[in-house]
C-alpha cells in the first residue's frame, strides 16, 4: 500500500509541470514558488489566529465581547492590528547581546514553518516526502528551544533568563515522551514516511452500520493520542504549560524585552509552533488529510484548528502548574508512561503481525 | 438568634490594677486612653513590659504603634490586645526625650513591631535601640527630615540629586564568592504585585531564598491630612482612599467608631442597620475582587473566574451605587449615622438586592466547581505559603489572612459595633494556614456576608416607619477635650482597620494614626515565601489579598 503512494506526486513537481520549468533551476523554482504557497497559507491562518480567533475564542469561553468594531466579525481587526504591531517603536535593551537578540525571534518561526515541509497537508499539498520525515519534523520543532533561550540569554533580563531556562528545562522533559509516544505509530506503520502513516491510517477499523470508521492511529490506541496531546501541549508551552511565558510570574519570558516587529515574530512562531503541533497530531493520529465529503486540504485545516481551539479550551480553563510540578510530570509520570505505551504497542504489533 | 461567641475559656481578665501590679517596678505613671487602660513605662523596658503583658496576661496581639511628637517629649503607644479576646486592650505609653528620642525596640517579642517601629522612625523620628534594620519604609532613603515631627519643614526642598538616589539596580550584585543566587527585582511594575509593590528577591534558581516588600509608592500622606480637617466632616471622605477596592464603607466605619467613641455619640440603631448592610455588601465586593485576581495568578490568564467575579462585585456595586450615590468614593458614613435613608422606591432597592442574594448560592457554587475543586488549583495552592498559627499572631495578621492560619478571631464578633452582634452568622476560619485556606475562608465569608445583608434587609423593610432616624443629632463642630485618646477598630475586608486619634481641644485631631491591616498582612510575605518557589511566592502574595492604599497611606 505504501508503495502505491510512492508515486504521488510532490507540489513542486506539479508546479514545475504547470509552468514548464524543466533543468535543475525550473526545479529550483517551482520548488520556491511551492514553498512559498505553503509558507503563505500557514502564515495567513496564524495572522487569523492571532490577533482575531484567539480574542474571539478566549471570549467566548471568558464570557466576555471581543473584538467586534471593525469589520464583520471584527475580521479588519487583522489588518489594524498587524499596522499597529508594525508601527511600533523597536526598543532594544541596552546590554542585549546583539546577533542573537535580533536571530532568535527569527529562528522560532522559521523552525515551524520548516516542519510544514513535509506534512501532507490533502489535495496534493505536500511540499516532499523524505523516509525520516517523521523524524525531521520533530527535528525541525524542537529548534524552538534554541530561539527561546537565545532570545531569553540575549535579552539581558532577569526575567527574560528565567523564562529561557524554564523553556529548555521544559523541552527536555517533553520531548522524550513526545517521541517515544509517536515511535508506537511508528511501529504500527512501519515506516517514518509521512504518507505512509497516512495512507496506513486510511484502511476500515471496523464498519458499524455501512458506515466505516477508520482505523485512525487515535481510534487505534487512543492512550497513545491521549498522551501525546498532552505532551504536546508542554512542548507547544500553552496551558496549562505555559510556564516559559507564564505573564504574572516572569512578565512574559523570554519574550519580555521583545517589541514590535520582534515581537511579532515570536508571537507569530509560537501560534505557528501551535499549528505545527496540530499538524503533527492530524497526520499521525487523525488520518491526516482524510475525511468524508470535503476535499483533503479542508479536512486538513479542521483538524489542525481543532488543535488550537483545544490550546485555547485549555488556556480559558485550567490552571498553570508550578515548574518543578511541570518537570515532576514530565521525567515521572508521562516518560514512563510513553515507554509503557511503547512496549506494549511493539509486543502487540509483535504478536498480531 | 445572634451571632455564636468565641470560646472564651482559659481566657483571663484582668483589671488595670491588675495589669498595674504585674507591671510593677516598671510603670513610672498612668496615661489612660478612653478604651484602654495606659501604662507609661521608661524607654529602655519596653521588652520586659511587653513580654510580661504576652506571656503572664495574654496580650498576644500587638495591633499598632503610635508615635507621635509633643512639645515636650515624643511618645511611641503600643496598643496591645488579645486574639482570644478583643475586648481586653492596654496601651503601654513608652515616653522618649526630645533632644535624643530613643526608645527600645519591641521587636523581639512581637515580629510586627519591625515595621510599625520602622513607620514612627520614618514620619516621627524617633529611634528604636536593637531594631534589626531601622530604616525609612515610607519615605524615599534620602528624606529630609521627619514628616510629622512638630518642627519639620514643609518647605524645605526635597530634590535630591540622583547620585544621592538609591538606584536599586546598583544592588544587582552578587556578593563575591557567592555566585549562587540572583537578586531580581519584582515590581514596582509587576503584573501580579497588585499595585505598585517592590518586592526584593533573592532567587536561587526558581527558589526564594529572601523576599523584601518595599513599600512606600503610593504614600499620600493621609495621617497628615487628616490631622488638618475638622473631625465633623473632613475626615470622613478620606478613609474611602484607603483600600479602595470597593471597602470604602468598612474604611469609613473604622473613623466613624473611632469618632463617635470619642465624641459619645449615640449611633440611632436604624442607622446601625444601615450600616451594618452597607458595610458587608462592601465586604462581598471586595471578596470578589480578591477571588478573582487571586485565580488570575494561578491561572495566569484572564479566565471566566476572573470575568464572573467581576461580573457578581458588579452587581454589589449597582446596589452601592444606588444605596450611596457613588461607586468608588462613598462618603456615606456621617457622625452619628449616614448621610442619607435608603434610595426611593423602598421596595425596589430591596428586590434588587434580594435578587442578587438570591442568585448568589449557584453563584458560589459556580466558584467551587471552576475554583476550589480544581486539582491542579489544589495543587498549586494546598501547602505553599504556610503562614503558621503563632507565627500569624506574631506579626500581627489579621482579617482572612489570620482566620486562613486558624486564628478564631474577627472584630465583628469579638468586639461588637454596629448590628452584628443581633444578627445570626459565623465567623469563618481555616486550619490549613495555606494559599488554600485564604481563599476557602473569603469564599466562606462572601456567604456570611450574605447573610448578613439578608437580616439587615429583612429588618429594614419592616421599620417602623416613624423610626427611621438616620442620624443622631450631632454639633456642628466637635471638639473633644485635650489630650482625649482612643484607638479603636474595626473589621475592615483585609482585617482590623484601627485609628488612634489624640484630641488636643480644637476641632481638628492632633495626631490621626492608621492601622492599616493590609501593612501588617503584607509584612507576613517573607515568613511565607522563604524557600519556595517564585510561582508560589506570587501566589501567596495574591492570597495575601493587599491593597497598596491602604499599605502606604
Amino acid at each position: 500500500m505504501a508503495g502505491l503512494l510512492q508515486g504521488e506526486v510532490m507540489l513542486p513537481e506539479r508546479i514545475a509541470d504547470i509552468l514548464g520549468l524543466g533543468g535543475p533551476i525550473g526545479e529550483l523554482i517551482a520548488a520556491l514558488i511551492a514553498a512559498f504557497i505553503v509558507g503563505n497559507i500557514m502564515l495567513a491562518m496564524t495572522g487569523v489566529a492571532g490577533p482575531w480567533a484567539k480574542r474571539k475564542i478566549t471570549a467566548a469561553f471568558t464570557d466576555r465581547y471581543a473584538v467586534d468594531r471593525i469589520g464583520p466579525f471584527g475580521l479588519l481587526t487583522i489588518v489594524t492590528d498587524s499596522v499597529r504591531l508594525l508601527s511600533k517603536e523597536l526598543i532594544i535593551p541596552s546590554g542585549a547581546d546583539r546577533p542573537s537578540y535580533d536571530i532568535a525571534p527569527i529562528i522560532l518561526p522559521a523552525s515551524a514553518l520548516l516542519g510544514f515541509a513535509v506534512i501532507p497537508m490533502g489535495s496534493g499539498i505536500q511540499l516532499a516526502d523524505p523516509e525520516a520525515g517523521l523524524a525531521l519534523v520533530f527535528a525541525f520543532a524542537s529548534i524552538a528551544s534554541v530561539s527561546l533561550v537565545m532570545g531569553g540569554y540575549a535579552s539581558n533580563n532577569k526575567y527574560s533568563l528565567m523564562g529561557g531556562l524554564r523553556a529548555v528545562a521544559q523541552n527536555i522533559a517533553y520531548e522524550i515522551p513526545l517521541i517515544v509516544t509517536a515511535m508506537s505509530v511508528v511501529i504500527f506503520a512501519g515506516s517514518l514516511q509521512m504518507s505512509t502513516i497516512v495512507a496506513e491510517q486510511s484502511a476500515t477499523l471496523i464498519s458499524l452500520g455501512g458506515i466505516s470508521i477508520p482505523a485512525w492511529y487515535a481510534f487505534v490506541n487512543p492512550f497513545a493520542f491521549v498522551l501525546f496531546l498532552a505532551a504536546n501541549m508542554a512542548e507547544i508551552g500553552r496551558n496549562p504549560f505555559d510556564i516559559p511565558e507564564a505573564p504574572t510570574e516572569i512578565v512574559g519570558g523570554y519574550q519580555t524585552e521583545y517589541s514590535s516587529v520582534y515581537f511579532v515574530l515570536f508571537y507569530l512562531g509560537e501560534f505557528l509552533h501551535v499549528f505545527l503541533g496540530g499538524a503533527i497530531m492530524a497526520t499521525i493520529f487523525l488520518g491526516g488529510p482524510a475525511g468524508p465529503v470535503l476535499p483533503g486540504f479542508v479536512w486538513f485545516v479542521i483538524k489542525i484548528w481543532a488543535f488550537f481551539l483545544f490550546t485555547q479550551w485549555a488556556r480559558s480553563a485550567l490552571p498553570r502548574v508550578r515548574i518543578d510540578q511541570l518537570i515532576e510530570i514530565g521525567w515521572k509520570g508521562m516518560l514512563v508512561l510513553s515507554f509503557a505505551n511503547l512496549v506494549l504497542t511493539a509486543i502487540i504489533v509483535g504478536v498480531i503481525a | 438568634m445572634s451571632v455564636e461567641l468565641p470560646d472564651t475559656t482559659g481566657v483571663v481578665e484582668q483589671s488595670p490594677e491588675e495589669l498595674a501590679d504585674l507591671l510593677g517596678e516598671l510603670v513610672i505613671g498612668r496615661d489612660d486612653h478612653l478604651n484602654a487602660p495606659g501604662f507609661v513605662i521608661k524607654p529602655d523596658t519596653v521588652v520586659d513590659a511587653l513580654s510580661r503583658l504576652r506571656d503572664k496576661a495574654g496580650f498576644d496581639h500587638l495591633s499598632c504603634v503610635t508615635a507621635q511628637e509633643y512639645e515636650d517629649r515624643y511618645e511611641s503607644i503600643y496598643h496591645l490586645t488579645k486574639f482570644a479576646d478583643r475586648t481586653q486592650e492596654v496601651s503601654i505609653v513608652v515616653p522618649a526625650d526630645k533632644e535624643n528620642p530613643v526608645s527600645q525596640s519591641a521587636n523581639e517579642v512581637f515580629r510586627t513591631a519591625d515595621w510599625h517601629e520602622r513607620e514612627a522612625y520614618d514620619l516621627v523620628g524617633i529611634e528604636y535601640e536593637g531594631h534589626p534594620d531601622l530604616r525609612r519604609i515610607l519615605l524615599p532613603d534620602t528624606w529630609q527630615g521627619h514628616p510629622l515631627g512638630l518642627d519639620y519643614d514643609q518647605d524645605q526642598p526635597q530634590v535630591v540629586p540622583l547620585r544621592e538616589h538609591k538606584n536599586p539596580l546598583l544592588e544587582d550584585q552578587q556578593a563575591p564568592g557567592e555566585s549562587e543566587t540572583m537578586y531580581l527585582n519584582i515590581g514596582p511594575h509587576h503584573p501580579a504585585t497588585h499595585g505598585v509593590l517592590h518586592v526584593k528577591a533573592v532567587l536561587d534558581g526558581e527558589q526564594v531564598v529572601d523576599l523584601e516588600p518595599d513599600i512606600g509608592y503610593l504614600h499620600r500622606c493621609e495621617e497628615q491630612m487628616c490631622q488638618s480637617s475638622t473631625y465633623r466632616y473632613q475626615i470622613m471622605p478620606y478613609p474611602d482612599r484607603w483600600d479602595y477596592i470597593s471597602a470604602g464603607l468598612l474604611n469609613e466605619w473604622a473613623y466613624a467608631r473611632a469618632a463617635e467613641d470619642m465624641a459619645d455619640i449615640e449611633v440611632p440603631e436604624y442607622a446601625q442597620v444601615i450600616r451594618t448592610m452597607g458595610a458587608e455588601l462592601c465586604r462581598m465586593a471586595a471578596h470578589f475582587l480578591a477571588l478573582g485576581t487571586f485565580a488570575l495568578d494561578i491561572y495566569g490568564d484572564f479566565t471566566a473566574i476572573f470575568m464572573y467575579s467581576i461580573r457578581d462585585r458588579e452587581k454589589v456595586q449597582n446596589i452601592l451605587e444606588d444605596l450611596t450615590g457613588q461607586r468608588l468614593m462613598f462618603n456615606y458614613f456621617r457622625l452619628g449615622g449616614v448621610v442619607w435613608d435608603l434610595p426611593e422606591p423602598r421596595e425596589d432597592f430591596f428586590e434588587m438586592t434580594r435578587d442578587f442574594l438570591d442568585e448568589l448560592p449557584a453563584a458560589l457554587e459556580e466558584y467551587h466547581d471552576m475554583i476550589t475543586s480544581n486539582e491542579i488549583l489544589q495543587m498549586r495552592t494546598i501547602n505553599t505559603g504556610v503562614l503558621p498559627k503563632e507565627v500569624a499572631k506574631s506579626y500581627g495578621a489579621t482579617g482572612p489572612v489570620a482566620r486562613g492560619s486558624g486564628i478564631d478571631y474577627d472584630l465583628r464578633r469579638d468586639d461588637p459595633y454596629g448590628y452584628y452582634d443581633k444578627l445570626d452568622w459565623e465567623v469563618a476560619v481555616e486550619d490549613g494556614c495555606d494559599n488554600y485556606s485564604r481563599l476557602l475562608v473569603r469564599m466562606r465569608e462572601v456567604e456570611q456576608s450574605a447573610r448578613i445583608v439578608e437580616q439587615c434587609i429583612d429588618l429594614l423593610e419592616d421599620w417602623p416607619e416613624d423610626e427611621r432616624n438616620i442620624q443622631a443629632n450631632v454639633p456642628r463642630t466637635i471638639k473633644p477635650d485635650d489630650d482625649t485618646e482612643i484607638y479603636r477598630a474595626v473589621e475592615g475586608a483585609k482585617g482590623e482597620l484601627g485609628i488612634y486619634m489624640r484630641a488636643d481641644g480644637t476641632e481638628k485631631p492632633a495626631r490621626f494614626k492608621i492601622r492599616s491591616p493590609c501593612f501588617s498582612n503584607l509584612q507576613t510575605l517573607p515568613e511565607m515565601s522563604n524557600g519556595e518557589y517564585v510561582p508560589d511566592a506570587i501566589a501567596s502574595l495574591g492570597s495575601l489579598d493587599i491593597v497598596l492604599g491602604e499599605v502606604d497611606r
